[in-house]
């Protein structure tokens, strides 16, 4: 069965709505596949970069300080943090408690340097560089310390110009720290060591269970509230956890999830086009449905003839449905090269060093391509079908 | 092949209409290889007979079957395998494309299961003296010529029932008998049955079933 059937056909009425529908088709899988290939690019370049351990970031988060609260108690309470811990996108959250009194800090006669200063503990897992002599026990005099690089740096920023020397990682160690605590009983002596410097919160790390018996011996308090809580997640940028911790009001470090909001933002601009292309390939399918039913309709007498004659209707419907492979598998491929022209000038224009682009289309942008090219000779054969039941 | 019909009547026929029939309401086993020769006057049913036994209406009481199988029950395709294999026919109302030419009309039949080569269209339109008309559209040929078409169609394929309403009535006597010698030679070749329908009794001949409806 070779003999083209198509002169049987009667297409030459509704030439308009023919071509209108390819070009609907066209412009509704350039808007989807673009919107796809642009939403992939966004993810690759947004990818932020923060430190990780084992996959996991690590961020910090405070209550939003208002007018309207200000003053008020802006700590996190248990059934809060219980909360946050609850949280699908949150693996693990626990509180950095803070001290309950007075502590200066001096560095002795080496480095005449003095100031007030604050203490913090958070449980060892949540923090990067915890060295084995990070303990410490009721009478111990030394206090061991792990020490926020950044505050590091910050202090070799001006330490020349109070005369103080500059401290390597290294050196920071030796550095004889005097802890001055003042509680109601007075003041106590502890000699500070700081044994390690972390990257990941910016703060000054004493052993919890120091935490604990200062705040209770020298604060009076034996329960404190956090006001900062750090929370364990696969991915700081996570929109979900982001519109979570905003409508919860809470405040978190804009520089590790600045990237996650651009990205927000504009994955949404992009999903939006990219279901506005899904509904023009719906209505341009349609359209063309309305014709080939149409086409259908003026070819009755033709088509029920080659039925008569012993055509099958399955045979007569691939074939009437083929008939229009060409122009589709041309219409997907115009909308697929525009899209890879697309994303070409946008690798080249985005000021891109790094590799994280490929000058080629994400292999699923070309599988959507087939796929709805697959769809649309699909749902023609069905339609055609149906159709030519129709008539006998 | 076989085809069975058990008491088939139209379902649109009075109750005395029947009388005296030797089909309507009978039991009748159409076997491959016997000829059958319908003989009635015009408004008897021929043609809804024919249409019957070709699957294209269903507007009877009672039942008819090839190898025992209800058509009534058939799909569309099922019906096109039969028509592309067991049964052919000529309409009396020809049923040609009429914007396509006698060759194309040919071809669209013979395409579809030959069982003769492209060839055979030429050789067999000069035996029926139509051989310059092959290359016209079928609506500018008369009456008898598009006859003549749609006989070489329905021989373009294999059957075991050639189904003929009718297929004469615009051929003149020598047209006539040329014309039912061509369909003989190929119903032998096939080992193939007639089931031909007429206003009267055709002398062509010999040991048919005849039947009056």
């Amino acid at each position: 069965m070779h003999k083209n059937i198509s002169t049987l056909l009667n297409t030459s009425k509704n030439k308009i709505s023919k071509w209108l529908s390819y070009f609907g088709l066209g412009i509704g899988m350039l808007l989807l596949l673009s919107s796809m290939q642009m939403f992939i690019n966004i993810n690759n370049l947004l990818k932020e970069n923060n430190p990780r351990k084992n996959g996991f970031d690590f961020i910090s988060i405070t209550k939003v300080i208002t007018n309207e609260n200000m003053g008020k108690d802006n700590t996190f309470k248990d059934d809060e943090l219980a909360e946050i811990k609850n949280q699908p996108t949150v693996e693990d959250a626990a509180p950095l408690i803070s001290n309950q009194y007075r502590v200066k800090a001096s560095a002795g006669n080496i480095i005449p340097f003095s100031t007030d200063l604050f203490l913090e503990s958070i449980d060892n897992n949540f923090i990067d560089t915890v060295p084995p002599t990070f303990k410490w026990e009721p009478g111990q005099a030394t206090v061991p310390i792990i020490f926020s690089s950044d505050f590091l740096e910050l202090y070799n920023v001006f330490a020349p110009s109070q005369d103080l020397p500059q401290l390597s990682n290294k050196t920071i160690s030796s550095v004889n720290i005097i802890l001055e605590i003042y509680g109601a009983n007075g003041v106590q002596n502890f000699k500070g060591n700081i044994v390690a410097l972390t990257d990941r919160i910016n703060s000054v790390l004493v052993p919890k269970t120091f935490m604990e018996w200062s705040n209770q011996n020298f604060g009076g308090i034996s329960k404190v509230n956090p006001s900062r809580i750090y929370i364990k997640t696969k991915d700081a940028n996570n929109p979900q956890l982001i519109s979570y911790l905003d409508q919860k009001n809470y405040h978190l470090n804009k520089d590790k999830t600045k990237f996650g909001r651009i990205k927000k933002v504009l994955q949404n601009i992009v999903s939006a086009l990219g279901v506005f292309g899904i509904l023009v390939i719906v209505l341009a399918l349609m359209l063309f449905s309305f014709y080939l039913q149409l086409m259908i309709a003026r070819s009755k007498e033709n088509l029920q003839l080659l039925l008569t004659l012993g055509y099958s209707p399955n045979w007569l419907s691939k074939t009437v449905a083929k008939t229009w492979i060409p122009v589709y598998v041309f219409v997907v491929i115009a909308a697929v090269a525009i899209t890879a022209l697309l994303h070409y000038a946008f690798v080249k224009i985005s000021f891109v060093e790094r590799n994280d682009l490929p000058y080629f289309l994400h292999w699923s942008v070309l599988a959507v391509g087939l796929l709805l090219l697959a769809l649309s000779v699909f749902t023609n054969y069905r339609l055609v079908k149906k159709e030519l039941y129709k008539i006998v | 092949m076989q085809i069975n019909l058990q008491e088939v009547v139209p379902t649109y026929f009075e109750r005395d209409q029947t009388n005296g029939s030797e089909v309507w309401g009978k039991s009748i086993v159409l076997n491959k290889g016997e000829h059958v020769h319908i003989v009635a006057p015009s408004g008897s049913g021929k043609t809804s007979l024919i249409h019957f036994i070709y699957g294209l209406r269903k507007d009877y009481d009672g039942k008819i079957s090839y190898q025992n199988e209800n058509i009534k029950n058939f799909s569309l395709e099922k019906f096109s395998t039969f028509r592309q294999k067991n049964l052919s026919i000529v309409f009396q109302d020809l049923r040609l494309f009429t914007d396509q030419t006698a060759r194309e009309n040919i071809e669209l039949k013979r395409q579809l299961n030959p069982y003769h080569p492209a060839q055979k269209i030429d050789e067999m339109a000069k035996r029926l003296g139509i051989a310059n008309k092959l290359n016209r559209l079928a609506k500018t040929c008369s009456y008898g010529e598009q006859q003549r078409i749609a006989i070489i169609r329905s021989l373009m394929q294999p059957f075991d029932f050639l189904l003929l309403d009718e297929p004469f009535s615009n051929l003149d006597e020598n047209n006539r008998n040329k014309a039912f010698e061509l369909i003989d030679e190929e119903c032998k070749q096939r080992n193939a049955s007639m089931i031909f329908a007429d206003l009267k009794v055709l002398d062509f001949f010999t040991n048919e079933k005849r039947l009056r409806l």
